[in-house]
């Protein structure tokens, strides 16, 4: 554990390098998700 | 319960308690006992997150929901991966570099300690009136079910969790959520695949799904903004964030869970996997109930599912008021399985005449059976005294009591059983943190040694988990106030959520002005629920709201020293 956890670096995401990418990556999954749930509500309605 | 349910339950507890046991192991310094020594990987404390969202009631009522209601509650969870970014990329990285314990504390290095001391008060207020509910509301169920009495299904839950929690800490506690998760995903994968091969013969799956759509009981997207209805998309997204941001980034008993993390990395995607995860379980949940529906179209269901009720209703006083709902709901359930059939029917042979009819025959049993069950609980109420009579708690497990395969019952209550002691485990371990750290160590004993605190976080953690089980023994004696409980847990959430919003992001406002915000919002919020039909979900976005208002107001009127 770092003694000075005030310079704790924030290490890139395992995938996708970058975090802003990470974040719209799971903001286009929750669209796309809403996207779906609309199809299926409107399908079987 | 049979004695394969009774072998599956015992194991399952029995592997839970020795598995937290076992990984609770080397929980020797206040830092490993707390915060786990900061060594947790991001899956172990995502799946910790969402065991510990997940009560029992929760798994129970869900499905009895969307019997009920349909799947539009899925809609309430919709602002949760918004929330989930923005706490990745504010308050982690934050609470992580200020070397923090609890989120509290991070106010005090923010603001000052008056500030700090009312945000936990609230938190210890909150959580503490929630903490015995979460074992009671359960045991309450099964007692009705099974007739096993709550008060000792409250004690052994207890007991089990004061044992792993108490010798191992938050390791203990994360390693058995994780455990609690995965047995909980069994059980729901488990009943949604036995309910389906239980339809009758000629009742495909697509089938179920047109049957279950034709009365809305798969409206998961509702896109009309209303401010009076508590789920459709709007209320979701936006009322849901603020929901989500309040409770992943304000309460103790989550922030807990990510401040294990290894590092920043490893927290963010804890909190990013729990945002993608946890929208499509509870879809399954209330798909489950849809599917639970679908069931009872062709196996007739009790008028009330609750066994009390429908006993009361055939004693001698009531039976003859009773005799004519339940003939009228005998033959609405037959004229709605014929409809079912008959558009199941249709629906293949491609006859839209048929069709059309079979719906229209349909809906109107529907229709019928809906008047006849409000018929029913109106009679239970006027005989009981009892008001606003619910049942949806009680269908699920009406249903998996009298028609699941041995085996599976014990499993699915393991399941119950799972999710409470998750949920209370976690609660009473973040209970016992802010007792501790920001109460004891900052009021009463600031200097003394890491083995004193050790102990002192091990007794308050015995105390809290007493204390949830005291608080769930005499629960039944509160009535009606077990709902005032619940409502007033969800009061005290904007103002913490408005409080941490000036501590990251308004860097002029003063300690002084976060605490007048604080005190304000709180007063916003519960003028919002006295004198107006605004539903809860909003009660977060107007008490943040307040709190930053009235922070900047009084910070700009009363400048003070800059803080960091």
């Amino acid at each position: 554990m770092p003694t000075d956890r005030a310079q704790l670096p924030d290490e890139p995401p395992p995938f996708l390098r970058t975090w802003p990418r990470v974040y719209a990556a799971v903001l286009i999954y929750l669209a796309s998700l809403i996207a779906l749930f609309y199809v299926f509500t409107r399908m079987f309605s | 319960m049979r004695p394969l349910d009774w072998v599956v339950l015992g194991g399952t507890l029995t592997a839970i308690v020795l598995y937290g046991l076992y990984k609770g192991r080397g929980s020797d310094t206040m830092n490993k006992y707390l915060l786990a020594g900061r060594t947790m990987p991001w899956y172990a404390m995502a799946l910790s997150i969402m065991a510990t969202q997940a009560s029992a009631i929760t798994f129970i009522s869900t499905t009895g929901q969307a019997y009920v209601d349909g799947m539009r509650f899925v809609q309430f969870y919709f602002g949760m991966p918004i929330a989930m970014v923005i706490l990745s990329a504010t308050a982690v990285p934050l609470f992580h570099r200020a070397n923090v314990y609890t989120a509290y504390e991070f106010l005090e290095k923010r603001f000052d300690t008056k500030t700090r001391a009312l945000a936990s008060i609230v938190f210890l207020i909150q959580r503490g009136l929630a903490v015995g509910l979460s074992l009671y509301a359960p045991a309450i169920v099964l007692a009705v079910i099974f007739g096993w009495p709550d008060r000792i299904t409250t004690l052994v839950m207890g007991a089990l969790i004061t044992i792993y929690t108490v010798t191992g800490g938050i390791k203990a506690v994360t390693w058995t959520d994780v455990q609690q998760m995965i047995i909980i995903l069994c059980g729901l994968i488990v009943a949604f695949f036995m309910i389906v091969h239980m339809l009758p013969r000629g009742i495909s799956f697509t089938d179920a799904l047109y049957l279950a759509g034709a009365t809305g009981k798969l409206n998961a997207v509702d896109l009309k903004f209303d401010l009076d209805n508590r789920y459709n998309l709007w209320s979701g997204l936006i009322g849901g964030c603020f929901l989500a941001l309040s409770y992943f980034g304000c309460d103790q008993s989550q922030v807990q869970r990510y401040l294990t993390g290894k590092s920043i990395a490893q927290s963010k995607l804890s909190l990013l996997f729990t945002a993608t995860a946890k929208i499509p379980m509870q879809f399954l949940i209330l798909f489950v109930g849809a599917m639970v529906f679908v069931f009872f179209l062709f196996e007739r269901p009790p008028l009330l599912f609750q066994s009390v009720a429908m006993h009361d209703l055939q004693s001698p006083g009531l039976r003859e008021q009773f005799a004519p709902i339940g003939r009228r709901f005998e033959q609405a359930f037959e004229q709605r399985k014929q409809a079912a059939l008959g558009m199941a029917e249709a629906r293949r042979s491609r006859d839209a005449g048929k069709r059309a009819t079979s719906l229209a025959q349909y809906l109107v049993a529907q229709e019928q059976i809906n008047d006849l069950r409000a018929s029913g609980a109106k009679l239970y109420e006027q005989a009981s005294g009892e008001k606003g009579f619910n049942d949806t708690n009680y269908i699920f497990l009406s249903f998996v009591t009298r028609y699941l395969p041995a085996g599976v019952v014990g499993l699915l209550i393991a399941v119950i059983f799972a999710a409470a002691m998750s949920s209370s485990s976690g609660e009473v371990n973040s209970l016992a943190t802010v007792t501790v750290i920001d109460v004891y160590r900052r009021h009463v004993r600031p200097d003394a040694t890491d083995r004193h605190y050790l102990w002192v976080s091990r007794l308050a953690t015995a105390f809290w988990a007493s204390y949830a089980v005291f608080f769930a023994q005499y629960a039944k004696k509160l009535g009606s106030l077990i709902e005032a409980v619940n409502l007033l847990g969800s009061l005290f959430y904007g103002s913490l959520l408005g409080v941490f919003v000036l501590a990251f992001w308004f860097r002029r406002v003063t300690g002084t002005g976060a605490f007048i915000g604080m005190l304000v919002g709180e007063a916003a919020i519960f003028a919002a629920f006295s004198f107006t039909s605004i539903s809860f979900l909003w009660y977060n976005v107007i008490g943040c709201v307040v709190v930053i208002a009235t922070g900047v107001a009084v910070s700009w009127m009363r400048p003070g020293p800059r803080t960091a």
